[in-house]
């Protein structure tokens, strides 16, 4: 017994002293330029984007050039596309002072902490400094920057997200695409009396029907709602949190969503929307290379088209302003940013861009033109003209802002409100509680 | 009493073992004790909470008893077919006569199937749009009635996603209890049928009684894994609709490693063993 007692004090002593290592001195993250001799050696980026997806193929490409003349240079690229997966990675390397180089993180308030500790260099300072600031599109910068507009991510991808619908389906159930959100739920009914699948949702992922949520306040009362919400200082009980509320209550009742949603993974409501079985799909531009090509299937091609999200009544952020993400942004570990760092990403910013426009996606800057892939489908450009045309606003993906047990607690109680197994009044509640509870450590 | 020299042989062999369980296993097991007693999301500043952080879940925290309650179903579900199932199939492949190798090979097929497979056949097993087999199979034999989105339904989803880790290990349990049943000596058997014992009385009164000693083994085994259910459940649904299949390890995962608020289950950052139960 004393043996085990002797054995408890050593473990928790030890714990103590290795629970030291989650604090670690970082370097000033405001100096951009640093000096000295640029000395070549391996750097990594941990990142959450496809294996073969065109970013990583092209900072391979990059890093490649960059060794010939940079003998000893390489760049070590750790993917981990699932992004929970991710998640859990980043934080406990950040917890453990180990990040790499370079890491991708969005706008959460986990980042943000590591931000204000100090551990990420400032991105708006650094893309200055390398004079590339004014090429960025404004709206790919401020998706992420955090509340307080500090800039500490760079983007990679820019992208637009609609309502791809089927012109056949809708004609066939005798509605029109909808003016205002609040048309939804009746197009919907339409819909399903006509033996249509409203609109096909991956539900397994959860984040797609937790888009749903954000565009009634957006529309209703603009950025700032969540912002507000996500600290408590807005509820779901005030008028625009009521709002979304009763309209996804709306949503479920109509049926709008396929049935058992809930289990049904991205890949199986891309099917049901391109075999002509749903009338809806709510997805971004990555998507344009399956929907507005040749490989879409030929049965379906002509009859797909899309439309930005609607507003409604009194709606005080305009048509032209919807989600338009950046997506997931690369931070830069200020503890290891030194002359190679800096020079290495010198050389890859200037040169991605033109090279991410050839694969037929969009950038994140406006100096190049993406190039339209010869098996495009007119939709092609007509969805790449809208990013040419965006409003000062963006919907923010409630995701990357709410505290993350507040977002989880969210997304298994929206399917619970949408499937018709809780009310919208337990709905509020529960989440209002949940904010209470979750969002003053996070935002203290 | 063993002689010194002994004594000492058996140190020598026993302290790496014991070393390395203290290291591997003790001591992140004693600094998540540790860290229980503070509130950190692993970046932040480390306070010191005392017992906040049980007080909240043992009072407050809806979701931790939900999962207790869905465990202990998942639990039953999973004894009840995997050891009835077993004792069943095995009782009947001890009175076949041929094709019993074929049998045996077909029961243990699931259980080296990936698990991950394993998940995915059963999401298109019970999937609803676009049907799935067992919705078929009910609308062919008439219970049109009974199909359903077996697994956004949050009164069948439990069942839904206990059944595929009942399945899958039906077939080693069967294996061990047939091996048992087949010690059981022929000629009391012989002996309690010449006396006129039915087969309901050769099974209670001999076979099972033979059997006891493995059965428990089995039963011992199937709860630990029963217990440590994760994999197929947080793949199927994560969970969800709701908190409807949440079971304590899905949650115990989630606490941990992407809610990072509460230290209940706080992973230790610093040492390997914090991605121990992974996907």
């Amino acid at each position: 017994m004393k043996k085990l007692f002797r054995t408890a004090a050593v473990a928790a002593a030890a714990a103590l002293a290795l629970a030291g290592c989650g604090s670690g001195t970082a370097s000033d993250p405001s100096n951009v330029s640093p000096t000295g001799e640029v000395k070549p050696r391996e750097i990594s980026w941990l990142l959450s984007r496809p294996a073969d997806g065109a970013v990583i193929n092209i900072m391979k490409k990059l890093a490649d050039d960059y060794a010939k003349d940079h003998p000893g240079f390489s760049l070590n690229l750790i993917t981990t596309p699932d992004r929970p997966s991710y998640i859990q990675k980043l934080e406990t390397l950040a917890a453990a002072n180990k990040l790499p180089e370079l890491f991708d993180t969005d706008a959460t308030p986990f980042a943000q902490q590591l931000a204000k500790q100090g551990k990420m260099v400032d991105a708006e300072k650094l893309l200055k400094s390398l004079d590339v600031y004014d090429d960025y599109r404004p709206s790919a910068l401020d998706y992420q920057r955090f509340d307080d507009g500090s800039l500490n991510m760079i983007p990679f991808q820019f992208e637009l997200e609609f309502i791809w619908y089927n012109k056949a389906l809708l004609q066939k159930a005798g509605v029109s695409v909808p003016k205002s959100l609040d048309d939804i739920p009746a197009m919907c009914t339409a819909l399903r009396d006509a033996g249509i699948t409203p609109i096909a949702i991956d539900g397994q992922d959860q984040w797609p029907l937790e888009r749903y949520v954000a565009y009634q306040p957006f529309r209703e009362g603009g950025p700032d709602f969540i912002q507000k919400l996500k600290k408590g200082e807005a509820k779901f009980s005030d008028p625009a949190g009521e709002k979304t509320v009763q309209w996804l209550a709306s949503l479920g009742k109509a049926k709008c969503f396929q049935d058992g949603f809930s289990s049904q993974g991205y890949s199986d409501a891309q099917n049901q929307f391109t075999s002509g079985q749903a009338a809806m799909y709510n997805i971004g531009t990555w998507e344009l290379p399956s929907l507005a090509t040749d490989k879409l299937n030929s049965a379906t091609r002509n009859d797909i088209d899309f439309f930005t999200l609607p507003t409604t009544a009194g709606s005080v952020t305009a048509a032209n302003e919807f989600v338009s993400p950046s997506g997931i942004g690369m931070a830069v570990n200020s503890k290891t940013y030194d002359p190679l760092v800096s020079d290495f990403l010198k050389f890859a910013l200037t040169k991605y861009p033109s090279e991410y426009a050839a694969t037929g996606a969009l950038s994140p800057t406006t100096n190049v033109e993406t190039a339209i892939p010869a098996n495009a489908t007119p939709l092609y450009k007509k969805a790449l003209e809208h990013a040419n045309d965006l409003g000062n606003k963006q919907a923010m993906p409630w995701d990357t802002q709410l505290d993350p047990t507040t977002n989880g607690r969210l997304q298994q109680e929206l399917v619970l409100l949408v499937q018709g197994n809780i009310t919208p009044e337990q709905f509020t509640s529960t989440m209002d509680n949940a904010i209470a509870q979750n969002a003053p450590k996070f935002f203290k | 009493m063993l002689p010194n020299r002994s004594r000492l042989s058996v140190l020598v062999f026993l302290l790496p073992p014991l070393l390395l369980y203290g290291v591997a296993v003790l001591f992140p097991i004693m600094q998540s004790l540790f860290l229980s007693f503070f509130s950190w999301n692993g970046i932040s500043d480390m306070e010191f909470v005392g017992l906040t952080n049980y007080v909240r879940m043992l009072t407050a925290d809806d979701v931790f008893w939900r999962s207790f309650f869905n465990a202990l179903g998942y639990l039953a579900i999973c004894l009840v077919l995997q050891l009835g199932g077993a004792l069943l199939v095995a009782s009947l492949l001890t009175s076949m006569r041929r094709g019993r190798e074929l049998i045996k090979t077909l029961y243990l097929l699931p259980a080296v199937i990936s698990t991950v497979a394993i998940a995915f056949l059963f999401v298109r097993i019970y999937s609803i749009e676009p049907v799935g087999l067992l919705n078929q199979l009910l609308h062919w034999i008439g219970l049109g009635a009974l199909e359903r989105p077996w697994l956004s339904d949050i009164n069948s989803v439990l069942t839904a996603v206990s059944a595929p880790e009942g399945w899958r290990f039906t077939g080693l349990y069967m294996l061990i209890i047939y091996a048992a049943l087949l010690s059981v000596p022929q000629e009391l058997e012989e002996a309690a049928r010449l006396d006129g014992a039915s087969r309901w009385q050769l099974f209670t009164k001999i076979r099972f009684p033979h059997i006891m000693p493995v059965w428990i083994t089995t039963t011992i085994m199937a709860t630990t894994y029963g217990l440590r259910g994760f994999d197929i459940p947080y793949l199927m649904t994560n969970g969800g609709p709701g908190q409807s299949s949440e079971l304590l390890t899905t949650y115990m995962y989630k606490t941990a490693f992407t809610a990072q608020t509460s230290a209940t289950q706080a992973p230790s950052p610093c040492s390997s063993s914090s991605s121990a139960w992974s996907p």
